[in-house]
């Protein structure tokens, strides 16, 4: 749960016309959270005092969460063997490890981050762990390319369907 | 009785002695319980009436605190009623407050007889902008009644998407696209009321104001040809352009100089607000202008 504290500042001049109302002043306090990209996000907020935009991202940020915090335990409880959690389903990585091939490891790092504009956007990034001995011989360097090849798999399945097909790509012959 | 002989002499005397003593030990008898149950009535009379007097005491000490007390409470009570009507009038106040205060959060709605009537307020960078409603009838299926939304807003598509299965959803992408658009108008707005002087002709905009094509100069008495801009906003919930063309007309368009201006003005427009990038352009100018002075 995210807790906040609000003062703002409104500014209205009534001309002929119309009303027109500006926000002279916008201090957010937060109690902090285990999400680091939102202090930068509210300091943002406060100097561009976009009140508005505040709200709306706060929002679009605490359902991408959810979502990810759903996707993370929806994996590990299929995948028991083969998904971890370090740092539970709240947080940004989850790592996939063959069970048949504890050496390999594929650490999922999911970020969610607010862009200057206010936008909300997930950001997924694919590290490999790999013994010494199996670098050396891969000769198609599939390592070095894996994280741009996660990207591409991602812009066409869709999260979910990647995750899916990066875990039982690596828990091949597995029973589920 | 017999007065014979001095037995009964000493027997008459004896017998009365006798008598006597029983008539002392009899009346002993009778008199000691009379007295003693008439001293326990009286004791008991006594304490009985004691007791009778100190509850009296008590009420009556009772009954005079409560006069005063209710004396003491006639004044009191009426400002009583005065300050409680105060506490519930500023709740009232506070009420409102808390309501008024919620449009500032971009969404707030109040009951109709149909259903809910949402309230979709806009801002850009803390000005306040238009207001637009969404009325929604509660039914199966959700339908809207009627909406301030322009039609050059993807309304029906997003309802299609968002409305009859995550109205929450719904209500924060319309939101979205809403405080995009006015974004971008505020902009567009702010480039002609205060930077015409920039503008070498007028600001061509389409309805939606993610289309925005103008020639402008850096400084508004210039010699110099001016540039030639187009903004092409794809993604309808940014505030920011996603396509900028800069192009350069004048003669001497190959010089070097002009291309780098070219390709700052093209980054500049990519990443601040209209309005901002002329007033970084004003700010140049000036301080060209000073360094010629000095």
């Amino acid at each position: 749960m995210i807790t906040f504290q609000l003062e703002f500042q409104i500014l209205e001049i009534q001309n002929k016309e119309s009303l027109s109302s500006v926000i002279t002043d916008l201090n957010i306090i937060m109690e902090p959270t285990e999400y680091s990209e939102l202090s930068e996000f509210v300091s943002r907020a406060e100097d561009r005092r976009d009140l508005l935009m505040f709200f709306r991202s706060l929002h679009f940020f605490v359902e991408w969460c959810e979502y990810r915090k759903c996707t993370f335990e929806h994996f590990k409880e299929k995948y028991s063997e083969a998904v971890r959690l370090p740092e539970g389903a709240a947080s940004s990585c989850m790592v996939v490890q063959s069970p048949r091939q504890p050496g390999f490891e594929l650490v999922i790092v999911w970020r969610i981050q607010i862009d200057e504009e206010g936008k909300v956007l997930p950001k997924l990034d694919l590290l490999t762990k790999v013994p010494q001995q199996a670098l050396e011989l891969d000769k198609n360097r599939v390592l070095e390319t894996a994280p741009l090849g996660f990207r591409a798999l991602l812009g066409v399945l869709g999260i979910e369907a990647a995750l899916e097909s990066l875990i039982t790509s690596l828990c091949v012959g597995e029973n589920h | 009785m017999e007065w014979a002989n001095d037995k009964s002499k000493g027997g008459v005397l004896a017998h009365l002695e006798r008598l006597e003593t029983q008539m002392s030990r009899s009346c002993k008898n009778l008199e000691d319980p009379p007295r003693e149950t008439a001293e326990s009535d009286l004791g008991t009379k006594i304490h009985k009436l004691r007791c009778l007097r100190d509850k009296l005491r008590a009420e009556v000490k009772q009954r005079q605190a409560r006069i005063k007390a209710s004396t003491a409470n006639a004044e009191p009570d009426q400002t009583l009623e005065i300050s409680e009507q105060e506490a519930v009038g500023g709740k009232e106040e506070n009420m409102k407050a808390i309501l008024q205060a919620y449009r500032f959060t971009g969404l707030s709605g109040k009951r109709t007889s149909r259903g809910v009537c949402v309230c979709i307020s806009t801002a850009f960078e803390g000005n306040l902008l238009d207001s637009y409603f969404v009325d929604l009838v509660i039914q199966k299926p959700l339908r809207i009644h009627h909406h301030s939304v322009p039609v050059f807003i993807p309304l029906e598509e997003i309802s299609a998407k968002y409305l009859q299965t995550n109205i929450q959803h719904f209500l924060f992408c319309l939101c979205e696209y809403l405080n995009a658009y006015a974004g971008r108008k505020y902009q567009a707005d702010q480039l002609q009321r205060d930077f015409a002087a920039f503008l070498a002709g007028p600001l061509q905009r389409n309805s939606l104001c993610n289309l925005l094509s103008f020639t402008y100069k850096v400084e508004p008495q210039g010699r110099s040809f001016p540039f030639c801009a187009r903004l092409l906003y794809k993604d309808l919930t940014t505030t920011l352009p996603t396509d900028v063309t800069i192009t350069y007309q004048g003669t001497d368009a190959s010089s070097t100089s002009w291309e780098e201006q070219r390709a700052s003005h093209e980054n500049l427009f990519f990443t601040k607000p209209l309005h901002q990038v002329f007033t970084s352009f004003a700010r140049n100018g000036e301080r060209l202008d000073m360094s010629l002075v000095s």
